[in-house]
């Protein structure tokens, strides 16, 4: 009974995974792919879940709980579910806030008439996977807040991140003054670093303050290499750019399975920078390993890598974390 | 055999233009581009190399050209300039103490043999801004009436409203078709 359980869950999670999967190159597939969508969300997909729902006396949730190990693979799948129920109560759940979590879990539990005794462990991970879900979301809001943040000259804490910054990477060079050539030595553009921010504001200044505060050595072995003669390119600019990348693959929900994974609870704003390092530790070694003409290919390049890093995001098991390598 | 000959006869008749868009570090060169293009402006950062559109605007086919103009990407600006018909050069018009930089680099680009059939298009960026100098500061401080080797014209524009940036175009495109259609 128990292996012919699984097999059903499993052929209900391949239609779940044939439903996600996108043929976009030949117009054939997507056309049958269409087709199968409509036919699996309209119909299929409600018989197959009062199916299981019989045979197997849980819920879909329940099922997803017990068949998935916690991390992404678990919380997408919860995710998927919520977003398809037609009660309101489990659509919603995708937006609560993190006070009303309690409540919306026993709303849950009672409108699918789940047994807790039977299934003690369910509501814990239900839980951990809702505080996944809206956290990400949550993490998103306060990602773009500080993006708007505009950086001001006149704010003394923005003056300080950004004279924190040069401390931190150039330790053995004093700042002639706030105005200077030196900010060119850390990859700024001009005299005054303020108009660099531009689209990403404080988001871009508190990414590289972060990347040499946390993880100093490997910030100073990335300039080292940013300001090599003919490899080089501008390190903060190029971090600004990258910021840009880590923000907009956030936006576009690509780091879900990344936080899912590497995070078991609400993701925090540190999260998004560890992953903004890890990105700039990787561009780095990706530069030099491709060896490009000149700082001019940057676009083409950055292209390649971000092919690359959503590559991976798009892996079940994803975590991409910074491990430096003890090197020069 | 048919329908390809006629591609290759449409694809010759294509009224086809190569703009180049050239200017200081953060004048608005590729706001301007993104904001004539319809998209979001509102997450742009620091050009590293160079960004090509190719858009179709007023029935010719536009190849526009953005290159960083941080300093030590100016010196790659000559690999550009092969087969260009219009520059625009872009000023931001609050970096008042920039003005300077701004002038001299613009008469260098003047010099150049391979600009020299182009036609340039001045646009006074940012007159959104508070301390924007106006067109015509901007068209004084930059010695434009000096210019007798090239068709110019100095728009007043902002890339973050979009104003002007299509009179600006409309005239460049003008200028350029009256000198390499008028077989047409």
């Amino acid at each position: 009974m128990c292996s012919s359980r699984d097999s059903v869950d499993r052929l209900h999670e391949l239609c779940a995974v044939y439903y996600e999967k996108r043929h976009t190159n030949c117009p054939s597939c997507r056309m049958l792919g269409y087709i199968w969508q409509c036919f699996y969300s309209s119909c299929l997909r409600f018989w197959l879940k009062w199916f299981l729902r019989l045979v197997t006396g849980r819920c879909e949730l329940q099922r997803i709980c017990a068949r998935c190990k916690a991390g992404a693979l678990r919380t997408s799948q919860i995710e998927y579910s919520l977003k398809s129920s037609k009660s309101k109560v489990l659509q919603t759940a995708l937006s609560v806030k993190q006070n009303e979590l309690e409540d919306r879990l026993a709303q849950i539990i009672q409108e699918k008439r789940i047994k807790e005794q039977k299934d003690p462990t369910f509501k814990v991970n239900l839980r951990q996977c809702l505080l996944q879900i809206n956290g990400y979301n949550e993490l998103f809001e306060e990602v773009e807040e500080l993006r708007k943040k505009v950086f001001d000259s006149e704010n003394e804490q923005h003056e300080n991140m950004l004279l924190k910054l040069w401390d931190l990477l150039m330790p053995s060079v004093k700042l002639e003054s706030r105005i200077t050539k030196q900010w060119g030595n850390i990859g700024f553009q001009g005299d005054d670093p303020k108009t660099d921010f531009r689209g990403m504001g404080m988001l871009g200044l508190t990414n590289l303050l972060f990347f040499s505060e946390k993880h100093t050595d490997a910030a100073r072995q990335v300039l080292s290499h940013a300001n090599h003669p003919t490899l080089g390119y501008s390190y903060a600019i190029v971090g600004i750019n990258l910021t840009e990348m880590a923000y907009s693959l956030m936006k576009s929900d690509a780091l879900k399975l990344h936080f899912y994974n590497s995070v078991s609870g609400k993701a925090e704003m540190q999260h998004f920078h560890q992953f903004y390092c890890y990105l700039a530790y990787e561009f780095d070694k990706f530069w030099l390993q491709e060896e490009p003409e000149s700082i001019m290919e940057f676009n083409r390049y950055r292209e390649k890598f971000h092919d690359k890093v959503k590559g991976h995001l798009q892996e079940p098991e994803v975590t991409l974390t910074l491990t430096p390598n003890p090197e020069n | 055999m048919g329908l390809l000959t006629i591609l290759k006869k449409m694809k010759h008749k294509e009224r086809e233009m190569r703009l180049l868009m050239l200017g200081l570090d953060n004048a608005g060169k590729t706001t301007i581009l993104k904001k004539f293009n319809g998209e979001d402006v509102s997450t742009i950062s620091p050009t590293l190399g160079f960004n090509i559109k190719t858009l179709e605007h007023r029935g010719f086919k536009l190849n526009i050209w953005d290159v960083g103009g941080q300093k030590p990407l100016r010196s790659y600006w000559r690999n550009y300039f092969e087969s260009t018909d219009g520059l625009v050069w872009v000023v931001d018009s609050a970096d008042r103490l920039r003005l300077d930089d701004c002038r001299k680099e613009l008469n260098a680009l003047l010099l150049e043999e391979r600009l020299a059939g182009a036609t340039l298009l001045v646009f006074a960026n940012k007159q959104d801004l508070p301390g924007a100098l106006s067109k015509d500061g901007i068209r004084e401080v930059l010695a434009l009436d000096d210019i007798k080797t090239h068709h110019w014209c100095i728009v007043g524009c902002s890339a973050v409203t979009g104003e002007n940036l299509l009179s600006g175009v409309d005239w460049l495109l003008d200028d350029i078709a009256a000198r390499i259609f008028t077989t047409d």
